[in-house]
């Protein structure tokens, strides 16, 4: 009997050890390292560490770096990047000891709050280099005042079109309150085009929200929802799941689009099957390079009349440039943002990369870039609202609510179940 | 025979490694799991069992996501034994082009689970994937689904391609078992004159008990950490609906930041994992027989 009970204690123990090895971890550890410099390399020679999630920056950056080596060169830079998923996930592990990413890249949100808090971001307001920005965008970058963090892209995230197919619906100004939009998705969806392409399998519900409720809510929505003053159940949001699920019933998104992930909602856009993709404008070279005939431009849908409409469309100012307070390499690093900052550096990253940008006097030679720059001066455009929910299970949960209603769900009760896993979430 | 103390000492590497990679993260684990620790922050409080009791009185999607898992669980343990072992009898002769259809059933076993996500999320496709196309080919256009993005279907799409990445280890282990049978049994049930399903029944099956307990086991740990899966495919989605334990954990200690919370759900995770498996070999102990 003792050695029958000693062998379940002992299975129970290897269980509970395999188990929570691979589920917990310790909490010393976590995130995967990359291997950063040392001090020095070589002689008098500062070797600094950046990190961040643009993979498909890594040319550009490279050219970069090579020229910012070459004009300081005590200085050298290791970059390191990691998926955007992990990246989100595991910075703030790997920035704790200090020896990796002395300048790294945070999303504004979530990441810039935990960050913040963790006292991982060197206050950067004194320095030359902030006057080279934009200053409005950069306020996402601000805590009390200081600057912990600085805004490099500035993207808009909201439908881009196929102008052609728009023009040919009979449209040759974009409508600018949401009979006009349903009118426009009618006329495409007649000619057998689908009106909207939305990867709602992955980002597309994350990027439709944000056009959806810039004009269905007062500004400070989300923090309100977060500080318990504002529910998911009333007007605002029920309005919008409400709308999302119209445009579902009329037939305006594509087929299936919970099972559709974004590659295959671009590919639709790409072929002329789809008129506009509910992504934003950083998918806009993607599509150029799928299907150069492509003449693309970016709208929001506007969800109220026209008289009534605040906003245009959706702006994030994102890939924010931080230097980590853990480092011993303060000064390289602030020297590594400031060549960044240089309007000729910032224009090469932003003609190569097809962003826009939060720098000042940047010169865009991109075709897309210049036919879209008008969003950058001449429209009224909110800052993400989804950025704006600082606790990642509230952001699923308002996330959840829209697949709600594209399951199948009516707006109320989508609304009421996601209401509950925030009240959940705050207590 | 007397064995010297000194013996002893060859245990000590093993137990270090032991305390370092299991011992240690796992009471680490439950240290964490009694305080607010975000992850990042050098400060935490020790709230008692608070975590605990919010799991299973202020937490619906755990909740869920225990359902889902038993849903992924079952369909996972039942479908892979069956096909295991239906290939293992058809394949269990060593002739050449038996062991050609082994390795060919063992192959999804070598790949990565990113890129065999990456492939099934593409076979799922509803708009350009090989299921709904070959479904429409064949003349059943009617079954044509969104698979990962149906609430009703995403967790059996998932647990399906689930049982086809590691229904060939359980193969090999299932055929192991049946070479393990003497043949003499088999001769004495043909000369009884017993039906193939007698002999499977009375024979076969009360002998591959040993096998089918390692099968069922592993199946199951391996159901409870099917996160890689999950995570690539649809991250829980849509709307919860292949939410998982260990995807809800890595929400809430790496998205959420609530490390003494994940390190909680952890914990009560490794009891329930313990408590169906406990109950498995039970069960399946019962039925063993020896001839």
């Amino acid at each position: 009997m003792k050695s029958r009970l000693r062998k379940y204690i002992g299975s129970f123990g290897l269980i509970s050890m395999l188990t929570v090895a691979g589920c917990a971890g310790s909490g010393s550890s976590g995130g995967e390292t990359a291997s950063s410099g040392d001090t020095t390399t070589g002689e008098d020679v500062t070797q600094i560490s950046f990190i961040h999630w643009r993979g498909e920056d890594v040319d550009a950056f490279e050219k970069i770096i090579s020229d910012f080596e070459s004009a300081n060169q005590s200085v050298q830079v290791e970059m390191n990047t990691y998926p955007s998923e992990q990246y989100q996930s595991n910075a703030q592990q790997m920035l704790r000891s200090g020896s990796v990413g002395d300048v790294f890249a945070v999303f504004p949100g979530s990441q810039f709050e935990i960050m913040k808090k963790a006292g991982l971001m060197a206050d950067l307001t004194e320095e030359a280099f902030v006057s080279n920005f934009e200053e409005t965008p950069i306020e996402v970058g601000q805590v009390d005042g200081k600057q912990y963090a600085l805004p490099y892209q500035m993207v808009f995230n909201m439908p881009v079109y196929n102008k052609d197919l728009i023009e040919a619906a009979g449209f040759d100004e974009i409508p600018q309150s949401w009979e006009g939009f349903l009118a426009m998705a009618k006329a495409l969806d007649e000619k057998g085009i689908a009106p909207i392409a939305i990867p709602a399998a992955d980002i597309g519900v994350g990027q439709f929200m944000n056009s959806m409720v810039m004009n269905n809510s007062e500004d400070g929505i989300f923090e309100k929802l977060g500080a318990g003053e504002a529910s998911l159940t009333d007007e605002w949001w029920v309005k919008t799941l409400t709308q999302i699920k119209e445009l579902l019933d009329l037939g305006y998104f594509q087929d299936n689009p919970l099972g559709t992930q974004q590659d295959a909602a671009m590919a639709l856009v790409a072929r002329g099957e789809a008129a506009m993709l509910a992504t934003g404008s950083y998918h806009m070279s993607s599509l150029k390079e799928l299907n150069p005939e492509l003449s693309l431009d970016l709208l929001a849908p506007i969800t109220v009349s026209e008289d009534q409409k605040r906003y245009d469309g959706i702006h994030t100012a994102t890939f924010m440039l931080a230097v980590n307070e853990n480092s011993e390499k303060k000064e390289a690093a602030k020297a590594f943002i400031d060549y960044l900052s240089q309007p000729e550096v910032a224009s090469y990253y932003a003609n190569e990369t097809g962003q826009h940008l939060t720098v000042k006097d940047v010169t865009y030679e991109d075709e897309s870039l210049q036919n879209t720059a008008y969003w950058l001066s001449e429209k009224e455009t909110r800052f993400q609202p989804r950025y704006m929910i600082t606790n990642a299970q509230v952001e699923k949960a308002v996330l959840s609510s829209i697949e709600n209603v594209l399951g199948g769900a009516s707006p109320e009760e989508a609304a009421a179940e996601a209401q509950k896993i925030v009240e959940e979430n705050l207590q | 025979m007397k064995v010297s103390k000194s013996i002893y000492l060859f245990f000590i590497p093993g137990a270090i490694l032991y305390a370092i990679f299991f011992l240690y993260p796992a009471l680490s684990a439950f240290y964490y799991s009694v305080t607010n620790w975000d992850g990042i922050s050098p400060s935490y409080a020790f709230v008692g069992f608070e975590n605990y009791v919010r799991a299973f009185t202020g937490d619906s999607i755990f909740m869920k996501a225990i359902g889902n898992n038993l849903k992924f669980l079952l369909f996972v343990v039942v479908f892979q034994t069956i096909v295991a072992l239906v290939f293992a009898m058809i394949l269990r002769k060593n002739s050449k082009i038996n062991v050609f259809w082994r390795a060919l059933f063992f192959f999804p076993t070598i790949l990565s689970s990113v890129s065999v996500a990456f492939v099934w999320s593409f076979i799922y496709d509803p708009n350009l994937g090989l299921l709904n196309a070959g479904l429409e080919a064949v003349g059943l256009g009617q079954l044509q689904q969104g698979w990962l993005g149906d609430e009703s279907a995403a967790i059996f799409a998932l647990a399906f391609t689930q049982v086809w990445f590691h229904a060939g280890q359980m193969l090999i282990i299932f055929v192991a078992g049946l070479h393990a049978i003497p043949n003499d049994l088999y001769e004495v049930a043909n000369i009884e004159g017993a039906t193939r399903w007698q002999t499977f029944r009375k024979v076969t099956w009360p002998l591959l008990a040993p096998s089918a307990t390692i099968v069922i086991a592993y199946t199951t740990i391996q159901s409870f950490k099917a996160f890689d899966l999950v995570f690539a495919m649809t991250r829980g989605g849509p709307n919860y609906s292949t939410e998982i334990i260990a995807t809800y954990i890595y929400e809430v200690g790496f998205r959420s930041y609530s490390f003494g919370y994940a390190s909680a759900i952890s914990v009560i995770f490794m009891a329930i994992i313990a408590l169906i498996t406990f109950l498995q070999f039970k069960a399946l102990r019962s039925g063993r027989v020896n001839y």
